[in-house]
């Protein structure tokens, strides 16, 4: 707890210094949104041990929803962000029976599948906008416009400071959310599904349920982070959405240390940042992340920051 | 007294091969029976069969007078039915207490709202558990009932075993179903394990137990009444010292004659 | 009539190069109880490396379509060998008793791997290649129909090779090997089968096949590119799957299967053609809902 709030007032104090540079706070606005993202993924993943590798297909159901609701209907756009969620946790049903009768390579085969479906569906559907997307509207909650700057008085400060607060109190409930869930009985449950689902069937535990309940709060959080993401950009197109930025998210995931919520932190903040300062190996980086993460999987497989032991009393 | 599980004409095929076959057994409620037989004889599959995991193709069982035939893995252990595993199942990444609270799994509340919101019950929970849990576990071995929130992956083989077996005892099942506890461990420590377990079902009254062995030390120790399969079907059935005697035991089992 | 005989003729070429695919899959699950994620992109490397010998050949001045054809086919099959031994080798065998889990990832990063470098590193790779005609591009009438002697020619190939496959694996010494190493690697250890030879001829044997397919996209379609592998990497796994990971003719079959379903949605829905990967996709998992483990059955069964 108290480590998470130095961790967003450090954030906070960040995003102050740099109030007026747009491009560093819009690096830091998408580090937080992959962060929740990832936390979603960690909870189906880390977790429940149910594999996704459609993570930017659900990220990309919630903006594709946030856009055709923001686009034509009146709803508040606060609701928008929740049914951007609910949206991607709703398609994640589709999955649902064929992920939990099948495990291992044949899950991953039906979430590959999944993702390559749905790509191909956002580029042909003109509904849609077809390859070249969609535009977003201005993201308002309440009396907050924010696509404008901040000024008050003699301080000035990007727009995109509101999205920052806005992505910080999303990532930080769902920072909150996925700690609480591991160290409760629910996540002894998960880890042991993950680990013997022979033995978790064995005292009680209700597999498929488990796994349900897990994928589906999980899509969630990557939903909600994708309709926020959409917001943001003020544009959606199929293009970032493929399968490759589905594998970067599981990049994400191996590189921190599977199961840990600071380790997918601080690799998102790598695997984003580091191409964008060196501009070099941002055109090589599908080919350098997956490269490294086969370095991982090969000598360190618990990750850069292996999941501590879980502490309950 | 009435038997506390009853089967009658359990069985159960793979293909074309008869894993267990017409197999009639009681137990009554608080014995202790062993269950013998060459490798292949159809004792796991029994285990597996009495506790969900395999359909049986035919017959019955009966706990504790109700038909658990049929239900799931995840009923049958609600209903009072723990087991080991013939290899270790332990969740060795997880700490041991973990581990002991998938054992408790039943007597745990596992609804969202208490898991993440008002977590008040979660800690009285976690609190009991983790007392009741050390005592448990301080039957079997004092120092390790210190070592709870080390991961399992850090204790010795034997130290497993006993683990695995409080997993299945923490619950206070009816009856406890154990699958060679002595794979992996010298005469001498399945003997003090099995002395352990007899303690805990002392202390419970009541427990019952069905013991699958290959080491007969302990099966002439323990056990009050022994049932011998072979091929999938009874080919014995009483004390120890009688069924060592029967020829046809002898044939199947020791390979003698 | 034509129409039909043309959609049978397609769905025949499609099948055929799913169950080359599927029959590497199956293999590689075989002898180690592996998915080789990378599988369809090691196919998408050995058309590149067959685009890039022609290339070559024809700056050498080689005209002769025969020759270039043999040359293209040998550089893929041999390309695509190593590749696929190079996996099993570095990335596979290594893991071996780590969580099944992780070689999926590894392998499935490997594909990345792979097709990233085609994207990057191939002149102009990003975009689709055209792929020389190197058959005979004439055609025989047959009333309305046309059948063209280059689909032919690779029908009858296809064929010879999977044939050629199941012989070897049912027939040879080799492939008593490999069997004995998919029933069970301590038996075949003791019955002094080198194991991790068999593993690595297992490999190479099985992406050769997938060159073969890569190669038949090519000339069939007349181009390829560098994302190609993933698609036909999905449909082949998931014919494997239908097949029964494990079953050599099971994933023949389940290649054709998967080629028939596909067909037949486009017959029946031909407004949709734009959605007809949307179809193959979709199919791929309701298969996978309704069937978990395929219409054979997995080899294996989970033990308790």
């Amino acid at each position: 707890m108290r480590k998470g709030l130095l961790a967003a007032a450090a954030v906070l104090a960040v995003s102050l210094a740099l109030r007026e540079d747009d491009f560093a706070l819009l690096l830091l606005t998408r580090v937080l949104i992959v962060i929740l993202a990832c936390l979603g993924l960690n909870v189906q993943f880390g977790y429940a041990g149910v594999v996704n590798f459609a993570g930017a297909t659900f990220f990309g159901v919630g903006g594709y929803t946030a856009a055709v609701l923001a686009r034509s209907t009146a709803v508040p756009h606060l609701f928008i962000l929740l049914i951007g969620g609910a949206a991607a946790a709703l398609a994640g049903t589709i999955l649902v029976v064929p992920v939990l009768r099948t495990r291992g390579h044949y899950a991953a085969l039906v979430t590959i599948a999944f993702a390559l479906l749905f790509r191909t569906f956002f580029e042909v559907n003109d509904a849609l906008g077809g390859p070249q997307g969609l535009k977003l509207p201005e993201l308002r909650i309440g009396p907050v416009h924010f696509n404008d700057a901040i000024e008050i008085g003699s301080f000035f400060a990007s727009f995109y400071l509101k999205y920052i607060v806005l992505s910080l109190l999303l990532a930080a409930l769902g920072f909150a959310f996925v700690l609480r869930l591991e160290r409760s009985f629910i996540g002894v449950a998960l880890d042991c599904i993950r680990l013997d689902e022979i033995a978790a069937a064995s005292f009680g535990v209700d597999v498929a349920r488990w796994k349900i309940v897990a994928f589906t709060l999980g899509n969630f959080l990557i939903g909600l982070a994708g309709a926020l993401s959409a917001f943001m950009v003020g544009f959606i197109a199929p293009d970032n959405y493929s399968f490759g930025e589905s594998l970067i998210f599981v990049s994400i995931l191996l590189l921190g240390g599977l199961g840990n919520p600071w380790g997918l932190s601080l690799a998102s903040a790598v695997v984003l940042l580091l191409p964008e300062k060196l501009q070099v190996i941002a055109e090589y980086r599908f080919l350098l992340f997956a490269a490294v993460v086969i370095l991982i999987l090969l000598f360190r497989p618990a990750g850069l920051l292996p999941r501590p032991l879980r502490r309950l009393t | 007294m009435s038997a506390l599980l009853r089967c009658r004409d359990l069985s159960r095929a793979f293909g074309g091969l008869l894993a267990l076959e017409g197999l009639d057994l009681d137990v009554e409620e608080g014995g202790v029976l062993g269950l013998i037989g060459p490798n292949g004889s159809g004792k796991t599959t029994f285990f597996n069969v009495l506790t969900g995991f395999f359909p049986a193709t035919r017959g019955e069982v009966l706990f504790a007078g109700e038909p658990i035939t049929g239900l799931s893995p995840q009923v049958v252990y609600r209903k009072g039915v723990a087991r080991t595993f013939q290899r270790s199942r332990l969740c060795l990444p997880l700490s041991i207490f973990d581990n002991l609270l998938i054992g408790n799994h039943k007597h745990l509340d596992h609804r969202l709202w208490s898991n993440l919101v008002d977590r008040r019950a979660l800690r009285r929970q976690i609190e009991q558990t983790f007392a009741e849990a050390r005592e448990l576990v301080r039957i079997f071995d004092p120092p390790l009932a210190d070592r709870l929130l080390e991961p399992a992956s850090r204790i010795p083989m034997i130290d497993r075993r006993r683990i695995e077996v409080c997993r299945a005892l923490i619950s206070r099942p009816r009856l406890l179903l154990l699958d060679e506890p002595s794979a992996g461990m010298t005469q001498e420590e399945t003997m003090r394990l099995m002395d352990d377990i007899l303690q805990v079902k002392s202390r419970l009254g009541g427990l019952t137990i069905i013991l699958i062995e290959h080491e007969m030390t302990v099966i002439e120790r323990v056990t009050e009444r022994c049932v011998v399969l072979n091929y999938g079907r009874k080919i014995a059935e009483g004390a120890y010292a009688e069924i060592a005697r029967t020829p046809s035991v002898r044939e199947a089992y020791l390979g003698l004659e | 009539m034509s129409i039909i005989a043309q959609y049978v003729m397609n769905g025949a070429m499609l099948g055929m190069m799913y169950a080359l695919v599927a029959v590497g899959f199956t293999l590689f699950f075989g002898v180690l109880d592996v998915i080789q994620f990378a599988h369809g992109d090691v196919l998408a490397a050995g058309a590149f490396a067959a685009l890039a010998v022609w290339l070559g050949l024809t700056r050498l001045g080689v005209a002769s379509p025969a020759l270039l054809l043999a040359l293209v086919v040998v550089a893929a099959t041999v390309a695509t060998a190593l590749l696929g031994a190079a996996v099993a080798r570095f990335l596979v065998l290594p893991l071996k008793g780590a969580p099944q889990l992780n070689v999926l990832l590894v392998t499935l990063m490997m594909g990345t791997v792979l097709r990233e470098s085609i994207r990057l590193f191939y002149p102009g790779g990003s975009q689709p290649q055209l792929f020389p005609a190197l058959l005979p591009t004439s055609s025989v009438a047959l009333g309305e129909f046309n059948l063209r002697i280059d689909n032919v020619i690779l029908l009858a190939a296809g064929t010879v090779l999977i044939a050629g496959t199941s012989l070897l694996v049912t027939r040879t010494r080799l492939g008593l090997a490999i069997r004995a190493v998919a029933q069970d690697e301590e038996t075949a250890r003791t019955m002094g089968v080198d194991f991790r030879r068999i593993v690595l001829l297992t490999f190479a044997l099985g992406s050769a096949l997938a060159a073969f397919a890569g190669v038949m996209d090519g000339l069939y379609y007349n181009e390829i590119f560098f994302g190609m592998g993933l698609l036909l990497g999905v449909i082949g796994f998931a014919a494997a799957i239908i097949g029964g990971l494990g079953n050599l003719y099971g994933a023949i079959l389940g290649g054709f299967f998967f080629a028939a379903l596909q067909t037949i949605g486009a017959v029946a829905l031909p407004f949709a053609s734009a959605y007809k990967d949307v179809f193959a996709f979709g199919v791929v998992i309701a298969l996978m809902a309704l069937r978990p483990k395929g219409l054979i059955g997995e080899r294996t069964s989970e033990r308790v």
